[in-house]
């Protein structure tokens, strides 16, 4: 019985510091603490402190500092220029128009970098205004935007997939290369309901310009140092050649060459960049200090395997599983961010999803995928907020114009459950 | 009020310093990773290199909190107070700051006698550096200790000025020096 009662502590006070509006870090670390004194007779400072010590100075870890990084000089750069300018020619004959720029914008983007909100923002800086002036309807601008932003977390590199990767201990290396195949595909989902819902509105939309193959061609010169700096960093990973740290550090030099080469590098940006790095760097240092000691926590008071006992002993299928977990996380990203929900649930979700014979890299890609989702549904979503402020819609609106693009991502779920081997395949051949 | 506001300077001064120290660390260990490519790639090996990297990042992380708090940049959970006015404001800001200023202490306290216990028992890196341990610990527990002192300095200046977490939380609480 107190064993129980300890239990409702616990889970109380988490909900209670998260929901007061306390420091998501500081409001793990207190439940932790408060679990430690509970549920077991070990010294809590010493335990913490060494726990969080080992955590924050690990190798694998530094990787996310670096992609930050690389992130945040790009986004200083005329790439959201380039990627509106080089791709246009390719798009505009397409059905559907250059709304296909704003996923293949996105998707190009994503490999460069790993946060879905500065993929929103780089993309939409330019297409935004561009895609208005030739009137393309709001919503599908907003939509299709909010919708593609998502692939930031899911092609490699991933800010998200390198801390999924630290808190269950999976190689960042093989879920980056696991991520490639699901976000081509999920690109090419958005792009097939760009392009069904251009043939539908057929003459309403405004015909695009043609250009010529050595329109597209001097386009493409355009993109070739961008599309050089994807390949190197991926390739690097997928060849075995770098860590994933060691692809970033190519991959924060590359960015800042081709921030050079544009002429957009100069003390300011440099400046700006380091210190938006650091950060953001910190901000998440602070919730994975919380949650790594909430783990430790997590793991004396005997929630997570009594849950996994619990799931397992309701048989359930693959399937319904997984479609629980997603309601769950969605309703989690009610409240919480992206990162927060990751780190927070693992704890708990970590030996039951084990236990339940999945595979951890699927996992992780899968994961992406729900987490994402969570963000362009109100009332807390980055992508929501990002789009809030560059376009003056209210979230209701830019929600609303986002459904489409969640329906998809639902079907890419049921995708990946049904082909787990779009996930699996190319990190089991390397 | 003359002696709170030159305190109050020079404290975010301390953090706007220990942001920039962060900044430099961040450099640091792009340098230190570039090393290791490069030596690997001429078939040499200085050992510690990943423990090292390791190291800074986490001397990096801690000297930035401070900075990344008072400049709004941690985050918290808005959506279920954000209606709240008037007193009931009042309260949960104080509880807000008040909790996190113990926590973080708290924290603070923990990651300094880690550095202490390690310098007094001698204890050795278990890595290719083989150094003692403290010297990296070091960096580590002064970062969390200015974010310690900017987690109390935020909660006496909530006590004092109700205005002060939406500051921090508009990131306006830094002042405009710099």
């Amino acid at each position: 019985m107190t064993e129980v009662l300890a239990t409702v502590i616990f889970i109380a006070a988490l909900f209670f510091c998260l929901g007061s509006g306390v420091w998501v870090g500081a409001s793990l670390l207190a439940c932790a603490i408060i679990g430690m004194e509970l549920f077991t007779s070990r010294p809590v400072g010493a335990s913490m402190a060494v726990t969080i010590w080992g955590a924050q100075s690990s190798w694998t870890l530094t990787a996310l500092p670096m992609f930050i990084w690389m992130g945040e000089i790009l986004f200083r750069t005329k790439l959201s220029e380039v990627l509106f300018k080089g791709l246009t020619p390719w798009m505009s004959r397409l059905p559907g128009g250059l709304l296909h720029v704003n996923v293949a914008g996105s998707a190009i983007f994503a490999a460069i970098s790993g946060s879905s909100a500065a993929t929103v923002a780089t993309v939409g800086k330019m297409a935004i205004p561009e895609l208005r002036a030739r009137e393309y309807p709001e919503k599908m601008i907003v939509g299709t935007l909010a919708g593609a932003g998502t692939l930031g977390l899911l092609i490699p590199p991933s800010i998200s997939l390198i801390i999924y990767g630290v808190t269950v201990n999976e190689s960042i290396a093989k879920l980056f290369i696991a991520g490639i195949l699901p976000g081509m595909a999920l690109a090419l989902m958005f792009m097939t309901y760009v392009a069904v819902w251009g043939i539908m509105k057929g003459g309403a939309i405004a015909k695009e310009q043609s250009y010529s193959w050595r329109d597209r061609i001097v386009a493409l010169m355009d993109l070739l140092p961008v599309l050089a700096l994807i390949i190197a960093v991926i390739s690097s990973i997928y060849s075995g050649i770098a860590t994933a740290t060691e692809a970033a550090v190519l991959g924060v030099l590359g960015s800042l060459a081709l921030s050079w080469w544009q002429d957009s590098l100069n003390w300011k940006t440099f400046e700006q960049s380091v210190f938006g790095a650091v950060r953001t760097s910190a901000m998440i240092a602070f919730i994975l200090a919380g949650s790594t000691f909430l783990s430790l926590a997590m793991g004396f008071t005997g929630i997570p395997r009594g849950l996994a006992e619990l799931i397992g002993g309701l048989n359930l299928t693959p399937l319904m599983l997984i479609a629980m977990l997603t309601v769950f996380y969605i309703v989690l990203g009610c409240f919480l961010d992206g990162i927060s929900s990751i780190v927070l649930t693992m704890a708990v979700i970590e030996p039951m999803v084990r236990a339940a014979g999945f595979d951890m890299i699927w996992f992780g890609i899968y994961l992406m995928i729900v987490v994402e989702m969570a963000q362009i549904t109100p009332p807390i979503g980055f992508n929501l907020f990002v789009l809030q402020g560059m376009t003056g819609h209210d979230m209701g609106f830019i929600s609303r114009a986002s459904i489409p693009m969640f329906i998809i991502m639902c079907l890419a779920i049921i995708g990946l459950v049904m082909f787990p081997q779009i996930a699996t395949f190319l990190p089991s051949n390397t | 009020m003359g002696l709170w506001a030159t305190v109050d300077a020079g404290l975010n001064r301390l953090y706007r310093i220990c942001g920039i120290i962060a900044a430099f660390l961040l450099v640091t260990l792009t340098v230190l990773v570039f090393l290791s490519i490069l030596t690997r790639m001429i078939g040499t090996y200085i050992g510690g290199l990943t423990e090292f990297a390791g190291y800074t990042m986490a001397a990096c992380s801690f000297f930035a909190m401070s900075y990344t708090f008072r400049s709004g940049g941690h985050i918290r959970v808005q959506l279920l107070v954000s209606h709240l006015t008037g007193k009931a404001r009042r309260i949960n800001d104080l509880w807000c700051t008040g909790i996190f200023a113990l926590i973080v202490t708290y924290l603070a306290y923990y990651l300094c006698e880690l550095a202490y216990e390690s310098w007094e028992f001698g204890e050795i890196s278990e890595g290719g550096d083989a150094i003692a341990l403290w010297i990296p610990q070091l960096p580590t527990a002064i970062g969390s200790a200015v974010f310690a002192i900017s987690a109390v300095h935020t909660f006496i200046e909530t006590l004092v000025r109700p205005a002060t977490l939406d500051e921090i939380d508009k990131g306006a609480a830094m002042g405009s020096e710099g």
